[in-house]
């Protein structure tokens, strides 16, 4: 059965289509059929009746008792009324007293039956000596003194005939209209199709060499819909590509920087006239620097691990004043040695609420910007920690952290979280690290649906804002 | 100390590596034996019947932990450190899994993997654990939690205490900041913050048990990191 069903997605459609016209054409003769042969029975019936009126005008009894038909009324012999009708009229003991020529002796149905005529006109079917069907109808019609029966009836045969005639007439239409149907099915089906043939081939041709081309979008139907967001899709994905080509460009040149300042170091080192002092000083500095390339790689390492976690691995819930308390004790001797304050301040709302994080990465984010506002933070300043929790538009806790240091340089507050970005500002370029922290914290925070910025309103220091999506236990 | 010196199978295939590695834990004071690729090692292994098998982890052809495998199958009594470059948290417990004894994650400081191999090697003979340390005039009583110089009570947090205490228990050895991160502050992220901590707690450790002295036993060891040991020694 399997193997009958066609896999060309044209061919299906258009075996569904000419299947449900079959159906509903179908449907839709046997309706007509039966209507008719309603409507052209009902049709017998009234003429039945009429000329059964007409009838009983012309009936008489001559004067030998006998009943005739007056036939003197017509011009013609075809005008004759009872040309094509069968009539026999019986009395009430049964006994036929007028039998028209065209029932060739043969008898109108059998003997009177009971009640037969008594109300209106009684229609049936019945069938003759020689085969043929009729339908008649019966009528009492009291004349002379005498009670009549009078049946009249038509052949059925030239009914069954214009029947049969507009059977065929629909057995020969519906198949040839469903040939044509399918046809035109198979061409609409090939024109609607052919978008979608073409899609697949343009994105067939897509490689990463040309990530920037697009599909042509020119319908606003559902095809065109689909090439949009093939679109779209192509869109991340050329940004993505182009991030992650960014990335590896900064991060070669990330570490080329520290192994030109390592290789300049042992060239000049080993130039000759040098102290075994200077020796050490250049080993010293050598080492200091592979420190530097180390920490960056394990930086690099820890984005990518962060990229990889996806929102519902490895999760718990977190307590995020925890987590900052935890932090600050590990920052306290560089905290207490700068004699900074640290202020915190927690709205009743905010105690002890929990998201879902990895622990230990949000941990590390929060070390970063904590240390970077520490770094920042003059001597003897305020460390002020605000932790505050909204609803809208659902339940966030928003921890800001505002130092008072020299604050973000005008139009960098966005780009202080891109990877190895250093400030252009003198004021902290003393104080770059591997650039990398806060591009880390900022990774870490999105990746559990939070988000993290600075204050551009904050005017002396800088306002650190991390909001995290309360977790639902 | 002892007359037989500890022997060490280094099985590395970096030449460079290998040879820094050589003279550096020759220096230590252990017998060396080098092996360039698995085979030879094992061969090695099986020859000289080392003490210890500093096992690089991905070595051409075959894989470290393969070495492994078939080593602690056959029951050689040898203790295993391995080197890892993929210093993932999967690949440190298959290692463990596997027979060895401890790992290190590549780049590692030398004076940890020093201090490492000495503490694999010492499981061997149990020291006298003297509750009270003292490095030229420094008395450190681990019991009491207490320190003292020059019979001057010194004046600690609980955390400069432990720094302390760790840096006399490798007195004479260089300590680098990876292994103060590690076994002081018990950091298990390598990314962090951390250097400068350690930095501040060491500036302020030394401000208490040698600014007030003439003879300064805390030396910062510039690349490498600290060491307290007395002057000319």
């Amino acid at each position: 059965m399997k193997l009958l069903l066609p896999t060309n997605l044209r061919t299906r459609l258009t075996l569904w289509y000419v299947g449900v016209l079959a159906l509903l054409l179908l449907i839709y003769a046997t309706l007509v059929f039966a209507f008719q042969y309603a409507v052209l029975t009902r049709q017998l019936f009234h003429d039945e009746v009429q000329d059964v009126v007409t009838v009983e005008g012309l009936l008489h009894f001559d004067s030998y008792g006998n009943l005739r038909l007056q036939q003197d009324y017509y011009s013609r012999p075809q005008s004759h009324l009872l040309i094509d009708r069968m009539m026999e009229v019986r009395d009430s003991s049964g006994s036929v007293l007028f039998r028209s020529p065209t029932l060739r002796g043969m008898s109108l149905d059998g003997p009177n039956r009971p009640g037969e005529g008594d109300t209106s006109f009684n229609e049936r079917i019945v069938r003759l000596s020689d085969g043929s069907r009729v339908f008649l109808v019966s009528h009492l019609h009291t004349m002379q003194g005498h009670t009549l029966l009078i049946r009249l009836g038509y052949s059925l045969a030239p009914l069954r005939a214009r029947m049969l005639q507009f059977l065929l007439l629909l057995v020969i239409a519906i198949p040839l209209a469903l040939a044509l149907a399918g046809l035109a099915g198979q061409m609409i089906a090939l024109r609607a199709l052919r978008p979608l043939r073409q899609m697949a081939d343009a994105a067939e041709g897509i490689t990463i060499h040309n990530l920037a081309n697009r599909l042509e979008v020119n319908a606003a139907d559902e095809l065109g819909h689909i090439a949009k967001s093939f679109n779209h899709l192509l869109d991340r994905l050329e940004q993505a590509f182009a991030q992650l080509q960014r990335f590896t460009a900064d991060a070669a040149h990330e570490l080329r920087t520290p192994l030109a300042s390592l290789r300049a170091v042992g060239e000049v080192a080993l130039e000759e006239g040098r102290t075994s002092e200077d020796y050490r000083d250049a080993l010293g500095s050598i080492l200091e620097e592979t420190a530097r390339l180390n920490e960056s790689i394990e930086g690099l390492l820890l984005l990518a691990r962060a990229e990889a976690t996806q929102p519902q691995n490895q999760t718990s819930s977190v307590c995020v004043t925890e987590v900052v308390d935890e932090v600050l004790q590990l920052l306290d001797v560089v905290i207490i040695e700068r004699q900074i304050e640290v202020i915190k301040e927690r709205e009743e709302r905010a105690r002890g609420v929990s998201v879902q994080a990895d622990r230990s990465l949000l941990r590390n984010a929060i070390v970063n910007i904590l240390h970077n506002a520490l770094k920042f933070s003059p001597n003897k300043s305020k460390l002020c920690i605000n932790y505050s929790r909204t609803e809208n538009p659902n339940s966030r806790i928003l921890i800001a952290i505002q130092d008072e240091g020299p604050g973000i340089a005008p139009g960098e507050h966005r780009r202080v979280f891109e990877r190895f970005f250093t400030s252009g500002s003198l004021d902290t370029v003393s104080k770059s690290g591997s650039g990398l922290g806060l591009s880390i914290a900022k990774l870490i925070i999105d990746r559990i649906g939070g988000r993290i910025y600075f204050d551009e309103m904050i005017k002396g220091g800088a306002m650190c804002i991390i909001e995290i999506p309360l977790s639902n236990k | 100390m002892t007359l037989v010196r500890a022997k060490i199978l280094i099985i590395e295939d970096d030449r460079k590596l290998s040879a820094a590695l050589v003279s550096g834990v020759e220096a230590a004071g252990y017998e060396v034996i080098a092996a360039g690729s698995a085979e030879e090692g094992f061969f090695l292994a099986h020859h000289h019947q080392p003490d210890l098998l500093l096992l690089d982890l991905t070595l051409p052809q075959r894989n470290g932990l393969d070495i492994l495998r078939q080593i602690r199958k056959e029951g050689l009594d040898v203790r295993v450190l391995i080197l890892t470059s993929h210093n993932t948290v999967e690949d440190r417990v298959e290692g463990l899994r596997t027979g060895a004894d401890d790992y290190l994650g590549k780049p590692f400081s030398f004076p940890e993997l020093v201090a490492r191999i000495d503490a694999l090697l010492r499981r061997y003979q149990p020291v006298a654990e003297n509750p009270v340390l003292s490095v030229g005039g420094l008395c450190i009583d681990r019991r009491a939690r207490t320190a003292s110089r020059n019979s001057t009570q010194l004046e600690l947090t609980s955390r400069e205490f432990d720094l302390l205490l760790y840096l006399a228990e490798n007195r004479g050895r260089t300590v680098s900041r990876e292994m103060l991160a590690k076994d002081v502050w018990r950091e298990t992220s390598r990314f962090s913050p951390i250097n400068n901590v350690i930095d501040v707690q060491v500036a302020r450790l030394r401000r208490k048990i040698d600014d007030p002295f003439s003879v300064k036993l805390l030396q910062t060891i510039r690349g490498m990191g600290y060491s307290l040991r007395e002057p000319g020694l």
